[in-house]
């Protein structure tokens, strides 16, 4: 069966390779457009913080599309029908168990692959009391760390996250300036993921980084063809700051799927431990303790017990007690 | 199928590289011996979890052939997908990391220090990242993706995860060189990056919010205004002791000089005026000094002679019982007789003893009534 798929596909047109080898991206001019929508939902059970969360998250991506809660936590291959219904090939699934641990699944939806996450340390917008603030709808920079290149499965969720995170170029109701960057680092195994505006500040007197050389020509010569010649060379001494806008939160990955809410495992992470044994350690450690003193109280009683019953036995003739009875 | 064979080499590079990687976690597993029995008890613990991922393979691949019939699906994707697929139902493919050496399946197993089995397919992986892969390649535009990968490792740069301080400064240093280089490259490509002071526009976060971020902050500046207030206040405290000390030595070393301007002054007069001056003079005298050292008028020289001190002295009220029943001095005897009393006859007057009434010429108020004649004093006898 796969022979003859494979001698087929060979034969199959070269065209359609160069022209089409992504089911989300569609040929305009040059290079492919980006199309991305976001179903963004989550099951039932989450906490309020894990709401704030996801209504953050959904104002952050104009192309997003938020749906009421999904009733079922086993049949997740639901969700691909429910993109497919909301056009959708993006789904940000909010996962919630036991009332405290909250699992994202980011999915490309019809073909995969699909990354299921353990978020911790969640930090809403409104509770961190940072004083950023962006245009809503505007288009992200995405910071990404080095160490998402180096390992195939970063680069797997690098790529799912420049897609959900990513507003596209052209979204209906995405802003034309750029005010914020999303960063995502990889530290301790785990993602960290932080939200930033972006400040223009004058830049100090006498400082003088590339940037500053190298925006000089270039605003130069754009400045007859493209629009923002004037302000280009008004912005040319201002530095730019961060202020940080919310939410944080970090992700552990556990296991990248091939498809969509299915398919083979193709990564799993060693590291990961689930919260729930790590709660049971917890308990564990604790009920040792408990057990260690029950242990104690035992023995005594049981070397207790040994001596009494010793002296009982023990009845000697020349006993004090046998010999004045 | 020599591709499977192919992948099975990959399989065990990967093992070992990982194997690499974590000598901690060899440590824990102990012996390596073991691991060749352990294989079999993982092939079991995984049935499961293959079970699951089997039948959702059977999906992918429905999925894949609609693709190849719509002919959308490249070939060598296909190819690998079809790969990655077949393998995942051989069992002996699954990359097994090392198990506890005491781990009896299911029980005594500890959670932290068990390594578990774990799949790292870097092939299937490149392919499914192939897949679906947007061109972020220079030959697009920088708007297209907005993204930027950085030029070093966040990791390194963080000492300690648990320096929150530490950690959250290198997160920022990675968006703020992206934040740089997009910028740059967003200006080049003519982008509008910066908005105008005149484009408002609804915000991510509402005006209530960034209201109540104002608020805290407000508050959290008048509170460390207070808190540095209130310390200011206590180190005054401790320091107000030595202030009111030296003010009370300023008013004694006041008071002493006052007194002794007011014996110079006594002095000179006595020099000048001698011993016999008028008592008129002396008042007019004292009067003067009064006014001098209070700038005010005072009229009881008797008081102030006997305060010896300052004016004003005690109340009204003391000043009254004190000139009436006397202040000061020997109580003894001021009442006794002596030569000068005993000599003084001013008092006397041989009228006013005739008259029978106490001395001292007071008139007679009471005088019994005269004896009565004989006649009379018969006449009252009868009556009786």
């Amino acid at each position: 069966m796969a022979a003859v798929y494979k001698s087929l596909s060979k034969s199959a047109k070269k065209v359609e390779d160069a022209e089409e080898n992504n089911n989300n991206t569609t040929t305009n001019g040059g290079f492919r457009k980006n199309k991305q929508r976001v179903l963004i939902l989550s099951s039932r059970g989450v906490t309020y913080r894990h709401r704030h969360l996801l209504n953050d998250l959904a104002a952050m991506l104009p192309h997003g599309r938020k749906d009421v809660k999904f009733d079922s936590k086993s049949k997740l291959y639901q969700l691909n029908e429910l993109a497919e219904l909301y056009n959708c090939n993006n789904v940000m699934f909010f996962e919630a168990r036991k009332g405290k641990d909250l699992y994202m699944w980011f999915s490309k939806v019809p073909n995969g692959p699909t990354v299921k996450f353990h978020a911790q340390n969640l930090h809403t917008m409104e509770e961190l009391h940072f004083t950023g603030n962006c245009l809503k709808g505007s288009r992200p920079l995405l910071s990404f760390d080095l160490a998402f290149e180096q390992e195939p499965h970063y680069r797997v969720i690098k790529e799912v996250f420049l897609q959900m995170f990513g507003v596209p170029q052209g979204a209906r109701k995405s802003k034309p300036f750029i005010d914020h960057v999303m960063s995502f680092s990889i530290a301790d195994g785990k993602i960290w993921v932080r939200n930033y505006e972006i400040r223009e500040v004058e830049k100090a007197k006498g400082e003088k980084d590339s940037e500053g050389n190298d925006i000089v020509p270039e605003s130069d010569k754009s400045s007859s063809k493209k629009r923002k010649g004037a302000p280009n060379a008004e912005l040319k001494d201002t530095d730019v700051s961060l202020v940080e806008i919310g939410p944080r939160f970090v992700l552990t990955p556990i296991i990248i799927q091939e498809g969509a809410f299915g398919g083979p495992i193709i990564y799993e992470n060693k590291r990961f431990i689930s919260p729930n044994q790590v709660r049971s350690e917890l308990r564990k450690a604790k009920a040792t303790r408990h057990n260690a003193r029950v242990e104690q109280v035992k023995e005594r009683l049981g070397k207790l017990e040994t001596l009494t019953a010793q002296a009982k036995k023990e009845k000697d003739v020349l006993d004090t007690r046998e010999l004045f009875a | 199928m020599e591709v499977e064979e192919e992948q099975k080499g990959e399989e065990t590079t990967t093992q070992t590289k990982a194997d690499e990687q974590k000598p901690e976690q060899q440590e824990e597993a102990g012996s390596d011996s073991e691991e060749g029995s352990d294989d079999e008890e993982d092939n079991d613990l995984d049935l499961d979890a293959l079970d699951e991922s089997d039948s959702d393979s059977e999906f992918e691949r429905d999925l894949n052939e609609k693709q190849s019939a719509a002919g959308i699906q490249a070939n060598k994707y296909q190819k690998a997908a079809e790969e990655s697929s077949d393998e995942e139902e051989d069992e002996d493919e699954i990359d097994i990391d090392e198990l506890d050496v005491d781990g009896e399946e299911g029980e005594e197993v500890k959670a932290i220090s068990k390594a578990r089995q774990t799949i790292n397919n870097k092939q299937g992986l490149l392919t499914a990242l192939k897949r679906f892969a947007l061109d972020t390649t220079d030959k697009v535009p920088f708007a297209f993706h907005q993204s930027i990968v950085a030029k070093k490792v966040t990791e390194e740069s963080i000492p300690s995860i648990d320096d929150d301080l530490a950690r959250e400064l290198a997160f920022m240093n990675q968006a703020l060189e992206a934040a740089r280089v997009g910028r740059t490259l967003l200006r080049k490509e003519g982008v509008p990056f910066t908005r105008p002071t005149d484009y408002f526009a609804e915000t991510l976060r509402s005006d209530e919010t960034m209201e109540k971020v104002k608020a805290k902050l407000i508050e959290e500046a008048t509170a460390k205004k207070a808190s540095a207030e209130a310390r200011k206040q206590r180190d005054l405290k401790k320091f107000g002791k030595q202030v009111q000390v030296a003010k009370q030595q300023e008013r004694a070393k006041q008071k002493r000089d006052t007194l002794e301007k007011i014996n110079l002054l006594k002095k000179k007069r006595k020099d000048g005026g001698g011993p016999t001056g008028a008592n008129e003079a002396e008042d007019l005298f004292d009067v003067a000094v009064d006014n001098e050292l209070k700038g005010g008028p005072s009229g009881n020289n008797k008081k102030r002679g006997r305060d010896g001190k300052e004016g004003g002295g005690p109340n009204a009220k003391r000043q009254r019982k004190d000139a009436k029943f006397g202040f000061g001095g020997k109580k003894k005897y001021a009442k006794s007789n002596d030569a000068l009393s005993s000599g003084d006859v001013s008092g006397f007057s041989a009228r006013k003893m005739k008259s029978g009434g106490p001395a001292g010429g007071k008139p007679k108020k009471f005088k019994p009534a005269p004896r009565p004649g004989k006649a009379r004093r018969k006449a009252g006898a009868g009556k009786r």
